[in-house]
């Protein structure tokens, strides 16, 4: 290795650290601070947006004095199809039913592995779909249309 | 009513054929989830906790209580049988489980893990029926200031206590404090970091978090190291130990549960803690520690009762104090407050049935553990040949709609696909997601009780340390937290850790 600096999954705690306490400042900024008697709204928030900005200093500083050390590789199939298929889970089980967002988000689901075979795939969907909704639906009484309205 | 009257009590609800019922569910389902590696019990909790909404409070409690202990029996069949443990609390279990699998004595192995976890069980058991009463009374006695010095204590002590570094937890309570705090302030009314949306004026709902962080970015992870197709099986032989067998491990029972009982209690210790602690202690104890990863019986037994045990008395911080040493009691603190019940010391006075049916429910689950594993072992090692790819969208489904039943709300959905993503970033960042749900539940609680105590104060903290119960934890925390960051004990600790993971 060479001279690099910067230990990679601790700098992104840091940026992670620091981003949401400095998000949490800006969020909090019209809000009342009261004394320490009478806290408002904005006390607690504001303390712990500053210990978290602080503390991502105190992780970031360390972490550039260590030697580098890679962040673990990403792979970009799983993240976006898993999140992609549960955005269109919610956006189909409001405007097609759950029939419509279930066998969605298991079809589209299943493409994060590439390993799948479609008739596999297909019969997996249909049988938890079925399952789902005599379960959840009509055995539990989960409140969503089965069809599209 | 005295304690004998209490457990009557108890078992006569736990007794019904509904909670029985749900006790044997529970169990079922935690020992599938603990042989099948991928799925882990807070996962799985996160899942079903929207479930229990539709159960009567007792039902529900127990069903979930039953999934945690059902995951350490089953966790430690693969751990013997396929040298895979399903859950991290059995990791030490596989290095002489395995090994004695190898042998041809994994018939063995698995009743000592089963017989050994079922005496830890009632040991732990009959400790929650004596210790809970006695705490409970204790913490009858606290004030608002007592309860910020404990929660303090307990948060604290909870990240040094679990694995990974320490700025890292303590960072990760605090953003879990800040989630805590969205939506409508307690005290005065205000709206808080809610990027004014509407959506977000009640605030987060737990299982949202829970299933974001646990369930679907575990999903994410677990795909992206894909290849968990089936396993091969080593032979299974006789069942029952042999007396010299016997011989052994009664000792090494016997420690275990008693570690395994004191750890569990300890903010930030559990299951996995107890193995690991209890393993090491049997080495030291051990006339040839040198033998040890070869296929001591002692090496199955301690760890095992251990982990049992601890599953077990972590119940006690959670039910007599109100405060969650760990994320699956947060889990379970969320499942009491579904249905309206805060824990704490009043649930003994004012719901004793609760309680005691709880407590009787565990020790009638960890009997039908027993039954449950030995018979049919063959059964459920034969799930491990089930490919994760038929399993995740099982879960998936699961988890979208578990979030959404919550409120009926896609909006929960969405938000908890985003938590997804936050805790991949955090898997990337090396940060362990735990601390974060003790923060999240503790949070409005701290709050609570840390402006009453200013208020009756005039804004005076002294008070603090001026108490004596609420000075000895302050003073027990400034002391763990010196001592971490004294350069011996912080190399021992990492020695201790990485001991673990070898």
């Amino acid at each position: 290795m060479n001279a690099a600096r910067g230990d990679g999954p601790d700098l992104l705690t840091a940026g992670l650290f620091a981003g949401f306490g400095a998000l949490g400042l800006w969020l909090a900024r019209d809000l009342d601070q009261g004394t320490m008697a009478q806290m408002g709204a904005g006390y607690l928030p504001r303390a712990v947006c500053a210990g978290l900005i602080l503390l991502g200093g105190v992780i970031g500083a360390m972490a550039l004095r260590r030697d580098a050390a890679p962040i673990e590789g990403m792979r970009l199939r799983p993240l976006l199809v898993i999140v992609g298929s549960i955005a269109g889970f919610a956006f189909l089980a409001e405007h097609g039913g759950f029939v419509a967002a279930s066998l969605w988000l298991i079809i589209a689901g299943s493409l994060a592995d590439p390993g799948g075979r479609w008739r596999t795939v297909l019969m997996l969907a249909g049988g938890l779909t079925a399952f789902g909704a005599l379960v959840f639906v009509y055995g539990l009484g989960v409140q969503m249309e089965l069809w599209p309205i | 009513m005295n304690t004998f009257d209490l457990l009557m009590l108890g078992f006569s609800e736990a007794m019904t054929p509904a909670n029985l019922g749900f006790c044997l569910i529970g169990a079922l389902l935690g020992t599938l989830i603990g042989v099948l590696p991928g799925i882990g019990p807070t996962a799985t909790i996160a899942v079903l906790l929207p479930i229990t909404f539709f159960l009567p409070p007792l039902a529900g409690i127990i069903m979930l209580a039953g999934i945690y202990y059902g995951a350490q029996y089953g966790g430690s069949t693969t751990a013997i049988l396929v040298n895979l443990p399903g859950e991290a609390s059995a990791v030490v279990t596989a290095l002489d489980g395995y090994q004695m699998a190898q042998q041809g004595r994994a018939g063995s192995a698995l009743a000592v893990a089963a017989l050994g976890s079922f005496f830890a069980g009632t040991v732990a058991t009959f400790g929650i029926a004596i210790a809970g009463p006695m705490l409970s009374s204790f913490a009858l006695n606290f004030g608002p200031a007592e309860y910020v010095a404990l929660m303090v204590f307990g948060l604290l002590a909870a990240t040094i206590l679990a694995s990974g570094p320490v700025l890292k937890a303590i960072g990760m309570i605090l953003i879990g404090l800040l989630l805590g705090m969205v939506g409508t302030d307690q005290a005065t009314g205000a709206e808080r970091l809610t990027f004014g949306s509407l959506d977000l004026f009640d605030g987060i709902e737990f299982t949202v978090i829970a299933i974001g962080l646990f369930g679907f970015s575990e999903i994410i992870a677990n795909l992206e190291r894909s290849g968990s197709e089936g396993v091969k099986l080593a032979p299974m032989s006789r069942m029952w130990p042999t007396r010299e067998d016997f011989r052994r491990s009664w000792p090494a029972v016997l420690r275990g549960t008693g570690i395994g009982t004191f750890l569990g209690i300890l903010p930030g210790g559990g299951a996995t803690l107890a193995s690991f602690s209890a393993y090491s202690l049997e080495k030291k104890v051990s006339k040839h520690p040198k033998k040890f990863g070869t296929g001591v019986v002692e090496g199955v037994a301690a760890p095992e009762s251990a982990n049992n045990a601890a599953a077990q008395s972590s119940f006690i911080p959670l039910l007599t104090l109100g405060i969650p040493s760990n994320n699956m009691m947060a889990m379970m603190l969320s499942a009491f407050m579904i249905h309206g019940i805060t824990p704490g010391p009043s649930v003994l006075t004012n719901q004793p049935e609760i309680f005691w049916g709880l407590v009787a429910s565990m020790w009638i689950g960890n009997a039908l553990l027993v039954f449950i594993n030995m018979p049919l072992i063959g059964l459920w090692v034969k799930l491990l040949t089930v490919p994760y790819r038929l399993l995740y969208p099982a879960i998936l489904l699961f988890c979208c709609v578990g979030v959404y039943s919550m409120n009926n709300r896609i909006f929960d959905v969405l938000l908890a696909a985003g938590f997804g993503l936050l805790g991949y970033a955090f898997r990337k960042a090396k940060c362990e997601p735990g601390p974060l749900l003790l923060g999240f539940v503790l949070g409005p609680l701290l709050e609570a009780n840390l402006r009453r105590t200013l208020l009756i104060t005039q804004g005076d903290p002294s008070i603090f340390v001026e108490r004596p119960i609420s000075l000895t934890m302050l003073a027990a925390t400034v002391i763990l937290l010196a001592l971490m960051i004294l350069p011996s004990f912080r190399k021992k600790r990492e020695e201790a850790f990485q001991e673990e993971e070898a």
